[in-house]
C-alpha cells in the first residue's frame, strides 16, 4: 500500500515538478546524424579552428574508436547508439557568441524563463533587487556589485557572454572555448588537455574529439576576479548530445570563483552529455568551481532523463594553490562524475563538497579523486547522499599518498540519507597512502530520518514534506554553506523540490 | 586491448588462471605477480618427527589448547594429535578463485561437528615441513549444532617455500556461539591463501580474530552470512608486518535478514616495506532492517617506505538501518610519544608501548583469555624484534 502511495507522489514530482521541461521551438541547425571523422571535420569547421586542434580532434577520435566503454560504476542503462546522436546542433544564425543586441528573442526568453540573466544590468533574478545590500556586502564581501558574468550554452553552442568588456578591464579573459581557441589559441594550446588527457577515459575521448562548446576563463597573475563567472548550460534540440568542455586558469596568486548550471527539456530518450572540465592554478592562486546540476531526471519509471558522464580534474599545479569542487546533483537519469584534485604542488589544497539528490529511477555514482603528489598537501572531502524513491545512489572516491607526499593530511566524511525502502545508498571509497607522515581520517554513515526528528518538526506545526525538507537541508548545510552566496537560496528550494513527495 | 595476456609459469603449472589487478577484487593483490614460481601438488611425503615437533611447538597456543588436530603438509597426523577427525559435508560454493584453487588440490582437513559446551579451546594446527615449493591445500568444515558453543584455534605453521591454501566453512546453529582465533605464523617465504566462509542461524553467536605476521603474500577471504534474524558477528584481526610483507584481508559481511549486528575492527602495524591492505564490504539486502553494521580499519606505518590501502565499502538497500565504517593511516602521534618520553620513557620504550596499544585493541575483542595473553605477548615479542622497523 505505502509502496502504492510512494510511486504515485514520486511519479508527481518528477513529471510536473521539473519545472524547466519546457523545449524552445527554435530553428537549428545539425551536423549529420553519427559519429564519423566527416562529424568531426564538420564541428572543427563550424568552429573554424586552427589545424592543429583538427589533428588532435581526428587523432583523439581514433583512439576513441579502439576503447571500451566502462562498466564499473554502479549504474544500469540500455547500451547508447552513437550513431543515433546529433553531435552539433545549433540555432540558426549563431554560430558564435554576439553581442546582446543580436541575440534572437526567443533564446533571450528562454534564458530569461530559466531565470538567467543575459542583460547585464540585471543581477541574478530573485535573489535581491541590484543595489540592495546584502549581509555579504557588509561582511566585506568581494561580489559588492552582485554581478555575475554569464556564458550561455546553448546545445553546441555559446549565444552570449555578458560582462566581457568589465572583465577585460581587469584582464581576465572570459569567452566561449571556441573563441578561444582563435583568439587565443597560445593559451588554450599550452593548457588544453594538460588536465585531463585526450584519451583519459572512454567519454572524455569522446568529448576531446567532439566538443563543441564551454567556456574558457584565463585569471592574469594577481587577478581577483571581480564577479562571479557561470556558464549556463541548456541541451534543446531532440537527440543531441552536448559534450562541452571548459578550461580554466587561474594564474600566480589568482582567485576565481565560477557556477555552472544545467537543464535540459523532458524527453522521451535520454540524452547524452559528456563534458570534460580542466582547472589549472598555478602558484598561491585559488579556484573554486560551483555546480547545480539540474538535468532532466527522467520521469518515474526512469524513461528519458539525461545521462550525465563527466570528467572533471583539477590540477594544482604550483604551491600553495587551492582547487574547491562543490556539487549539488538533483537532476539526470544517470550520474557519472567524479571531480577531482591533482595535489602537485607543495601546500596545496583540495576540496570537495557534494550533495547528491537521487529520487525517482535515478542513478548516481559520484565522488572524488584527491591525488596527494606534494609535500604537506591537504584535502578535505564532505560528501552528502540522499536516496529516495527507487534511486541508487553511489559514493565512490578515492585519496591517494604517494611517497614523496611528506605530512599529507586528508580529512573525508561520507553520509548518506535513505528515504523509504526500495532505494540504495552505496559507499566506496579507496585509501592508498604510501607515506607514514600522511595522515587519512575517513568515516561514513547511513541512515534514516529518525521518527523523533519528524515528530519534533511536526508537532511544531510543520508539515511532513517541509519536515522532510527541513531536515534534509540540516543534513546537507555543511556543503550548502560552500556554495556561492546568491545561489544558496535557489539550492535550497531545489532540495525541497527534488525530495517531494518522497515521504509516504 | 584486452588481449588474454599470456600463462605465467605458475598459471600453466595449475591449469588456470590466477586473479590480477584488473580485476575489481584483486586491485591491489596481483597474485599472477606475486604467486612468482610453480607450485606443483604436494607428493607422499614423510616428515621427519623431529621437525613436526620443532613446529609445534611454536604455536602461540601449545599451552593454552588442550585437545588439538595436527595436519602435516596437508596430511591428518594421528601421532601428534589429541583429538580424531570427524566428518562434517562441505557446502562451500565454488565462484571464488581461491576456492577453486583448493578445491583442486585439497588433500585433507579437519572435519567437526561441536555438540554441547566445550569449554577448552581446539586447535587445529597446519603444518608445512621444509621442502621442495609446493602447494598444501587443506580445507575444513566446523559445524556449530544449536545452543552449543566451542572455541577454536587455527594455527598455520612452516619452514620453506611453499604455497598454503587453507579454506574454512564454519556453521553457527541456532543459538549457537563459536569463539575462533587464527594465527597465521607461516614461513617467511611462504603464501598463504585462505578463505573462511561462515554462516550464522538465528541468535548465533561468532567472534572472531585473526592474527597475520607470517608469509611473504598473504591473502585472506572471509564471507559472513545471516541466514537467521539477532545473530551478532564480531571479526577482527592484527596485522603485524614488516620487511617485504604483503597481506590483503577482503571480508564480505552479507546481510540478508533483519536485526542482526556485525562488528569488524582491524588494526594493521606496517613496517618497513610492508604492505597492508583492508577491504570490508557490507551489504544490507531490501527488508534486512534494524540491521546494525559498523567497520573500522586503521593502519599504523612505522616507515616511509610502508603501505596502505583501504576499501572499505557500504552497499545498502534497507532504509533502517545503523551503517558506517571508518578508516584511518598515518603514523604514530607525535604529541602521545612527546608525552610519554616526558615522562622519562626513553624513545623506543614508548614507542613499542604505544604500537602494542594500537594493536591492543584488537585483542581486547578475544574472549579467552589465555588466547588473549598468548597473542599479546606474542606481539611484544614481535615489537622487540622488529625495533628496527621503525
Amino acid at each position: 500500500m505505502a509502496e502504492v502511495e510512494t510511486i504515485e507522489l514520486v511519479k508527481d514530482i518528477d513529471v510536473d515538478k521539473y519545472k524547466y521541461g519546457f523545449t524552445t521551438d527554435i530553428e537549428a541547425e545539425f551536423a549529420p546524424k553519427g559519429l564519423s571523422e566527416d562529424t568531426v571535420r564538420f564541428i572543427s569547421k563550424k568552429k573554424n579552428e586552427p589545424g592543429w586542434m583538427l589533428e588532435a580532434r581526428l587523432e583523439t577520435y581514433r583512439r576513441w574508436l579502439t576503447m571500451e566503454e566502462p562498466t564499473w560504476a554502479r549504474v544500469d542503462y540500455p547500451r547508447i547508439d552513437f550513431q543515433d546522436i546529433y553531435y552539433y546542433a545549433a540555432p540558426k544564425g549563431v554560430s558564435a557568441p554576439k553581442s546582446l543586441d543580436e541575440v534572437d528573442p526567443k533564446l533571450l526568453e528562454t534564458y530569461a524563463k530559466l531565470g538567467i540573466p543575459l542583460k547585464e544590468q540585471e543581477i541574478l533574478a530573485g535573489v535581491r533587487k541590484q543595489g540592495e545590500r546584502s549581509e555579504l556586502d557588509e561582511a566585506g564581501g568581494e561580489y559588492a556589485s552582485g554581478k555575475v558574468a554569464v556564458d550561455a550554452v546553448f546545445d553546441s553552442v555559446s549565444v552570449v557572454t555578458t560582462f566581457k568588456a568589465e572583465l577585460a578591464k581587469a584582464g581576465v579573459i572570459f569567452c566561449s572555448i571556441s573563441e578561444a581557441l582563435r583568439e587565443h589559441p597560445d593559451l588554450v594550446k599550452k593548457y588544453l588537455f594538460s588536465v585531463v588527457p585526450q584519451t583519459d577515459n572512454y567519454y572524455a575521448a569522446l568529448n576531446s574529439a567532439v566538443f563543441s562548446d564551454g567556456s574558457f576563463v584565463y585569471v592574469p597573475p594577481g587577478v581577483r576576479c571581480p564577479m562571479e563567472l557561470s556558464t549556463y548550460f541548456r541541451m534543446n534540440a531532440k537527440n543531441t548530445g552536448q559534450f562541452e568542455r571548459t578550461l580554466i586558469i587561474a594564474d600566480k596568486g589568482s582567485y576565481v570563483s565560477y557556477l555552472e548550471g544545467c537543464t535540459a527539456p523532458m524527453r522521451e530518450e535520454s540524452q547524452l552529455h559528456a563534458a570534460v572540465v580542466e582547472l589549472v592554478a598555478l602558484d598561491d592562486a585559488e579556484i573554486k568551481y560551483s555546480t547545480v546540476q539540474n538535468w532532466y531526471p527522467g520521469d518515474a519509471e526512469g524513461k528519458g532523463g539525461v545521462y550525465n558522464f563527466v570528467t572533471k580534474r583539477g590540477d594544482c599545479r604550483g604551491s600553495r594553490s587551492k582547487i574547491s569542487w562543490t556539487q549539488v546533483e538533483t537532476g539526470s537519469a544517470i550520474t557519472w562524475k567524479y571531480p577531482s584534485c591533482i595535489l602537485r604542488g607543495d601546500d596545496s589544497r583540495g576540496e570537495f563538497y557534494s550533495i547528491a539528490i537521487s529520487n525517482g529511477r535515478q542513478q548516481v555514482d559520484s565522488g572524488t579523486k584527491m591525488i596527494h603528489l606534494g609535500r604537506n598537501t591537504s584535502s578535505r572531502i564532505i560528501s552528502k547522499g540522499i536516496a529516495a524513491g527507487r534511486s541508487e545512489n553511489t559514493y565512490r572516491g578515492l585519496v591517494s599518498a604517494h611517497r614523496k607526499a611528506i605530512n599529507s593530511r586528508n580529512f573525508t566524511q561520507c553520509d548518506s540519507l535513505l528515504i523509504g525502502d526500495k532505494c540504495g545508498a552505496h559507499t566506496v571509497p579507496y585509501i592508498e597512502s604510501k607515506t607514514s607522515t600522511a595522515q587519512f581520517e575517513h568515516e561514513a554513515t547511513t541512515s534514516k530520518i529518525s521518527d523523533d526528528q519528524m515528530f519534533y518538526c511536526m508537532s511544531r506545526g510543520l508539515s511532513q514534506e517541509e519536515a522532510v525538507a527541513l531536515i534534509v537541508n540540516g543534513f546537507v548545510r555543511d556543503v550548502l554553506q560552500q556554495l556561492p552566496m546568491e545561489f544558496m537560496a535557489e539550492t535550497q528550494k531545489l532540495i525541497g523540490i527534488s525530495l517531494e513527495g518522497s515521504v509516504g | 586491448m584486452n588481449a588474454l595476456p599470456v600463462r605465467t609459469e605458475a598459471e600453466q603449472a595449475l591449469g588456470f588462471d590466477l586473479p590480477h589487478r584488473r580485476m575489481e577484487e584483486w586491485r591491489w593483490t596481483d597474485l599472477r605477480q606475486l604467486v612468482d614460481r610453480p607450485y606443483p601438488p604436494r607428493q607422499k611425503e614423510v616428515a621427519a618427527a623431529g621437525d613436526v615437533e620443532r613446529l609445534l611447538a611454536s604455536s602461540l597456543f601449545r599451552n593454552v589448547a588442550a585437545t588439538r588436530m595436527v595436519f602435516v603438509n596437508g596430511e591428518y597426523d594421528a601421532a601428534h594429535s589429541r583429538m580424531a577427525n570427524g566428518w562434517v559435508e562441505s557446502r562451500i560454493p565454488m565462484e571464488d578463485p581461491l576456492v577453486r584453487l583448493n578445491t583442486s588440490f585439497a588433500t585433507d582437513g579437519a572435519r567437526l561437528k561441536f555438540e554441547g559446551n566445550t569449554d577448552t579451546p581446539v586447535e587445529l594446527v597446519f603444518i608445512a615441513t621444509d621442502a621442495a615449493p609446493r602447494m598444501l591445500a587443506t580445507h575444513n568444515v566446523i559445524e556449530v549444532a544449536d545452543n552449543s558453543s566451542a572455541t577454536l584455534i587455527e594455527t598455520h605453521l612452516g619452514a620453506g617455500t611453499y604455497l598454503s591454501s587453507s579454506i574454512t566453512e564454519i556453521r553457527v546453529g541456532h543459538g549457537a556461539r563459536l569463539d575462533r582465533v587464527k594465527s597465521e605464523i607461516e614461513a617467511p617465504g611462504a603464501t598463504h591463501l585462505a578463505h573462511a566462509d561462515v554462516t550464522l542461524a538465528h541468535s548465533a553467536t561468532l567472534r572472531d580474530f585473526t592474527l597475520t605476521t607470517g608469509a611473504r603474500v598473504n591473502r585472506q577471504n572471509g564471507t559472513y552470512r545471516f541466514a537467521g534474524e539477532y545473530a551478532d558477528a564480531r571479526v577482527s584481526g592484527a596485522y603485524l608486518l614488516a620487511g617485504r610483507q604483503h597481506a590483503d584481508t577482503r571480508l564480505v559481511v552479507d546481510h540478508q535478514l533483519a536485526n542482526c549486528v556485525s562488528r569488524e575492527l582491524f588494526k594493521c602495524v606496517l613496517g618497513e616495506q610492508a604492505r597492508g591492505i583492508f577491504q570490508g564490504k557490507v551489504i544490507v539486502r531490501p527488508g534486512a532492517q534494524k540491521t546494525d553494521g559498523k567497520q573500522s580499519s586503521h593502519a599504523l606505518l612505522l616507515s616511509g617506505t610502508a603501505e596502505f590501502d583501504a576499501k572499505p565499502e557500504l552497499e545498502i538497500y534497507a532504509d533502517d538501518v545503523a551503517c558506517g565504517h571508518g578508516a584511518t593511516a598515518g603514523e604514530l602521534n607525535h604529541d602521545h610519544l612527546f608525552y610519554l618520553k616526558s615522562r622519562g620513557i626513553p624513545e623506543a620504550e614508548a614507542k613499542a608501548l604505544l604500537i602494542a596499544a594500537f594493536a591492543g585493541e584488537a585483542f581486547e575483542t578475544i574472549h579467552h583469555d589465555g588466547l588473549r595473553e598468548a597473542l599479546t605477548a606474542f606481539a611484544a615479542h614481535w615489537l622487540t624484534q622488529h625495533r628496527r622497523a621503525s
